[in-house]
């Protein structure tokens, strides 16, 4: 490198050198003072930009600090990626917007079997990837020539590239998505499912089949996942423990007859739904209808109050059982004296029951149930509503039978409009499973007089402290009720031994919030119970601990109980409300 | 403070010094700074671990004990002696560089260490210092004449140009643009005329899209990310979405130390190291950055009273080389924190958690050391005590 070889040396003109070197470098002194002036005119300079630079990064400390007028906030909730991802079905999710049901993008394998050249190989290729396939269903179908047969649905990602790499002529992707259903059987009646065409075969699905195609938005439904989870929970613990063949549950708003909770067991699960008609698909709240037994006697009390010929004091003569023709009706907490409306209630007195019904009338009593909801096929956004079994003719001996519930079979969903229409100053409103807009004032019809409500209110919590519902009851939150133990008829006889265990809630009485309907189907008699298989020892206490746990979550705070009461009730000193308090 | 006394020191320094003397001329002042600066780190390691020692906080505490003491020994020696084995510190590096390109360990998608058993050696680190003592060294006997002539210049633009390559093929662009600033930096210092660097400017904004081709895809994404940063913010811009949030979330005065959420809960990885400057505004708030920012501008103001001060060429390049990278290290760190450049992988001085860039830091310090203490000592062309 001849550049670093040494120069000819010129005196004085070297930037770096010494100043002091002799008289030479003197007389040069001009040269040299440009060239260090030059140097330190520079440095200044780059001093200067740099502490521009500083400048600018304080100015943007404080900018970032306190000036920045729409900082970046951490978002609440990261979105799911699903960037330039349009789904074919909208999402259904709970009224808090927890997702029900969403979708997410697949693949499925198909062949154009005319174009596969081989079938016996592609077959032995693609079982090798795919081992739940059986081959010689894949061969027959290969070497059947048609334009287009499935392969396989639902290819993960690694099974898609596996089957890419074999390199098969003739085998194609297509393009899909898959309904997902992340909690599973949690709300399967409601939600319902998808067939393998991703069209709706049940519940919302169906029901909103083509609004869930057109719409991106996610359907929102009135439910709260976890007042569901709750009562699932608890109908599953009564199923087991009574060893049910089923049962069924709902949480109402009392005020605008929207369900929180809708379970029916048994259930399935719509990700892995079962083959054919099987009896986890039949949902018990909506579709079954069944003679509910005591709990109608709630609506014959609000009917003779509001036909004006009862008042809450009247007597009826309960003695001796009732005969009509050749029928004869007994009570099973027989009193055998004269009873009051609200006895008659407490005690779940059959002949005072029909009593009261014959004083009302046939008629009357008819147009009452009429405008309860109960003669007619209740309305909710789900396809699997049954209709009621109406009597017709529809004459005295009905309306007797039908004073205590039987005679009349009537879906669980109808028992919970109605009682929620009794509890709630009287006005009906439709259940519904949408959501209503928060603070909007729903328009009802009245069917009981405000005065009527208040008194079936009372009556009811009466049941719960001194009658037949007293394991309902939760400290704190006036739980009001009625139970109802209906013998199941088969083949045209009552069966003693199978029966229908109800209890219909609400809470708390006072200003009732919510309707509770608990009902199980079937329960067999255990130790704990006594040999009791009725309501008052099966539903009642699996509906308390429902409120138990759904009263919190609403945001509704406890009453001040008085001391005693709760030490009586709960083995904790300070009558503490869990869900231990109520069992 | 440090205006020449012209008779008296001059004959002073003719004199050679030893040790002991040079040990006295050591500017105490500027290792204060150094170590005040170092302490800020210290506490912040000590946050980021949630109020431990461990892991980063003590073993920071020694590389920077080791630091002084390397600063120290490489300030009492003379000035000189660093002049004549640039080159070979130079060759050095370059050797290292090419080798970590061989046979390097891959961490962290880079290529950029060589494993020498008891340390982690990054030749990219080296290469910054010896640069610019070679760089210095070439341009300490030039001449105006000699700098204006662009034949000249051609050996220096290769010695810059051969390691940016290698340091971009690791791929390490915040390196290779503090390898290229700094020694622009000199050249500038130099004298070399303004147009030339606007040619040079102008050629390398040209190549700008060929160059595109050649970046990887994460480096295209984080330029993508620097002009929208809001476009993807839990993919690649999230660490400068919550970098900001963090800052953001400091205001005036801070949330108190130990008390900072965004990094304390981890949404910050490597909280430790690039982006410490995000945790400690937001613990100390403005006024703690602004603080730490004064500090940086008084070291800076010393190193560059030091260039300033130095009558030999030599030293002043290196005084402002050295300067000039510390400077790019903050400005370039603190600004992509606060989202004013794209994220690259650049360290804050003497705070990030990190063994080599602290070493090297504290190691070129002591070059301005041995600069501030040899200041007066004329230095013959070629690095001999006399002419």
């Amino acid at each position: 490198m001849s550049l670093f070889a040494p120069k000819p040396r010129l005196p004085g003109v070297h930037a770096g050198e010494d100043l002091q070197n002799g008289p030479a470098a003197l007389r040069l002194d001009g040269v040299r003072m440009r060239a260090l002036e030059s140097g330190r005119s520079r440095l200044i300079a780059t001093a200067v930009g740099f502490f521009v630079a500083f400048a600018v990064i304080g100015v943007r400390m404080i900018d970032v600090a306190v000036l920045d007028a729409n900082p970046a906030r951490p978002r609440d909730l990261p979105q799911a990626r699903t960037d330039g991802l349009e789904m074919e079905r909208a999402d259904i999710t709970d009224r808090n917007g927890i997702i029900l049901a969403t979708s997410l993008p697949t693949v499925s394998l198909y062949a154009r079997a005319n174009e596969v050249l081989d079938a016996g190989e592609a077959a032995t290729k693609l079982v090798s990837v795919l081992p739940d396939l059986d081959p010689a269903d894949v061969r027959a179908r290969l070497a059947g020539g048609r334009p287009f047969v499935y392969l396989r649905r639902n290819l993960t990602p690694r099974q898609q590239y596996d089957v890419n790499a074999l390199g098969i002529p003739g085998l194609y992707f297509e393009k899909g998505e898959r309904r997902v259903y992340p909690h599973g059987p949690l709300a399967a009646h409601i939600v319902g499912m998808t067939d393998i065409d991703n069209k709706g075969i049940a519940g919302i699905e169906r029901r909103f089949d083509q609004g869930l195609r057109s719409s991106q938005q996610p359907l929102r439904l009135a439910v709260d996942i976890r007042v569901q989870t709750v009562v699932r929970n608890e109908l599953q613990r009564a199923v087991e423990t009574f060893r049910a063949v089923g049962a069924t549950g709902m949480v109402m708003d009392a005020a605008t007859g929207e369900m929180l909770a809708m379970v029916s067991l048994p259930d399935y699960d719509p990700n892995d739904p079962p083959a054919g008609q099987a009896e986890a698909l039949f949902n018990r709240a909506t579709k079954g209808a069944y003679e509910m037994g005591s709990t109608f006697k709630l609506f014959n009390t609000a009917m003779a109050l509001e036909s004006g010929r009862v008042n809450i004091g009247s007597s009826f003569d309960a003695t001796k059982p009732l005969k009509y023709g050749n029928h004869e009706i007994h009570d099973d907490h027989a009193q055998n004296r004269w009873l009051n409306v609200s006895e008659i209630l407490i005690h779940s007195s059959n002949i005072g029951s029909a009593r009261m019904a014959m004083e009302a009338g046939v008629e009357f009593q008819r147009s009452f149930l009429g405008r309860m909801g109960m003669l007619s096929t209740p309305t909710l956004e789900l396809p699997e509503i049954g209709a009621p079994l109406v009597p017709k003719p529809w004459r005295e001996i009905n309306a007797i039978t039908i004073a205590f519930g039987h005679g009349l079979s009537v879906t669980p969903l109808q028992l919970v409009s109605g009682v929620a229409a009794l509890v709630n100053g009287g006005l009906f409103r439709p259940a519904t499973l949408l959501p209503h807009p928060e603070g909007e004032e729903i328009p009802g019809e009245r069917v009981v007089k405000a005065r009527t409500s208040a008194q079936v209110r009372q009556l009811m919590r009466m049941v719960v402290t001194e009658g037949t519902g007293k394991k309902a009851e939760v400290p704190g939150y006036e739980v009001g009720g009625k139970t109802g133990t209906a013998e199941k008829a088969v083949n045209g006889s009552y069966r003693k031994k199978a029966v229908l265990s109800s209890f219909v809630a609400a809470f708390p009485m006072d200003a009732p919030r919510y309707v509770v309907l608990v009902m199980i189907d079937e329960p067999q008699a255990t130790k704990e119970t006594y040999g009791f298989i009725t309501a008052g020892w099966t539903a009642a206490p699996a509906t308390g601990r429902i409120v138990a746990q759904v009263a919190p979550l609403m945001g509704l705070m406890p009453k001040a109980v008085p001391a005693p009461a709760s030490m009586a009730r709960t083995p904790t000193a300070h009558g503490s409300r869990d869900v231990a308090a109520v069992e | 403070m440090m205006r020449p006394t012209q008779r008296l020191s001059s004959r002073l320094n003719r004199t050679e010094m030893n040790w002991r003397e040079k040990l006295w001329h050591i500017n105490w002042t500027l290792i204060a700074l150094l170590a005040a600066i170092a302490s800020v780190g210290f506490l912040n390691l000590y946050s980021a671990a949630g109020g431990s020692l461990e892991p980063w906080a003590v073993k920071q505490m020694i590389r920077f004990g080791l630091g002084i003491c390397i600063l120290i020994g490489v300030a009492v020696i003379d000035l000189r002696v660093w002049m004549r084995h640039a080159y070979l510190l130079y060759l050095v590096s370059m050797v290292l560089l090419v080798l970590v390109e061989v046979k390097g360990t891959i961490g962290m998608g880079a290529q950029r260490w060589i494993d020498l058993g008891f340390i982690q050696l990054q030749p990219s680190e080296i290469m910054k210092i010896a640069l610019i003592l070679s760089l210095a060294r070439y341009f300490h006997g030039a001449t105006l004449q000699d700098v204006g002539r662009p034949v000249f210049l051609l050996p220096p633009l290769a010695m810059v140009l051969a390691p940016v390559g290698l340091v971009l093929k690791q791929p390490d662009l915040g390196t290779a643009m503090m390898l290229l600033m700094s020694s622009g930096a000199i050249f500038f210092m130099a004298g070399v005329r303004l147009w030339k660097f606007g040619v040079l400017i102008g050629a390398g904004l040209g190549a700008i899209p060929v160059a595109w081709q050649f970046l990887h895809d994460y480096q295209k994404k984080r330029v993508m990310i620097f002009l929208s940063p809001d476009s993807d913010p839990l993919g690649a811009g999230y660490h400068i979405t919550q970098s900001k949030i963090a800052l953001g979330s400091g205001g005036v005065f801070g949330k108190g130390y130990m008390m900072g959420t965004q990094s304390g809960l981890n949404f910050l990885p490597e909280k430790q190291t690039d982006f410490i400057f995000t945790m400690f505004a937001e613990e100390w708030g403005m006024m703690g950055g602004l603080f730490l920012l004064g500090l940086y501008v008084l070291l800076i103001a010393y190193g560059y009273a030091i260039a300033l001060r130095c009558r030999s060429q030599f030293g002043r390049l290196v005084g402002l080389g050295i300067t000039t990278t510390f400077f790019l290290y903050f400005f370039i760190n603190t600004a992509m924190v606060m989202g004013l450049v794209p994220v690259v992988g650049v360290p804050l001085p003497l705070i990030s958690y990190g063994g080599t860039a602290m070493l090297s830091l504290l190691f070129g310090w002591g070059l301005v050391m041995s600069t501030y203490i040899h200041r007066d000592h004329p230095i013959g062309r070629r690095g001999s005590y006399e002419d």
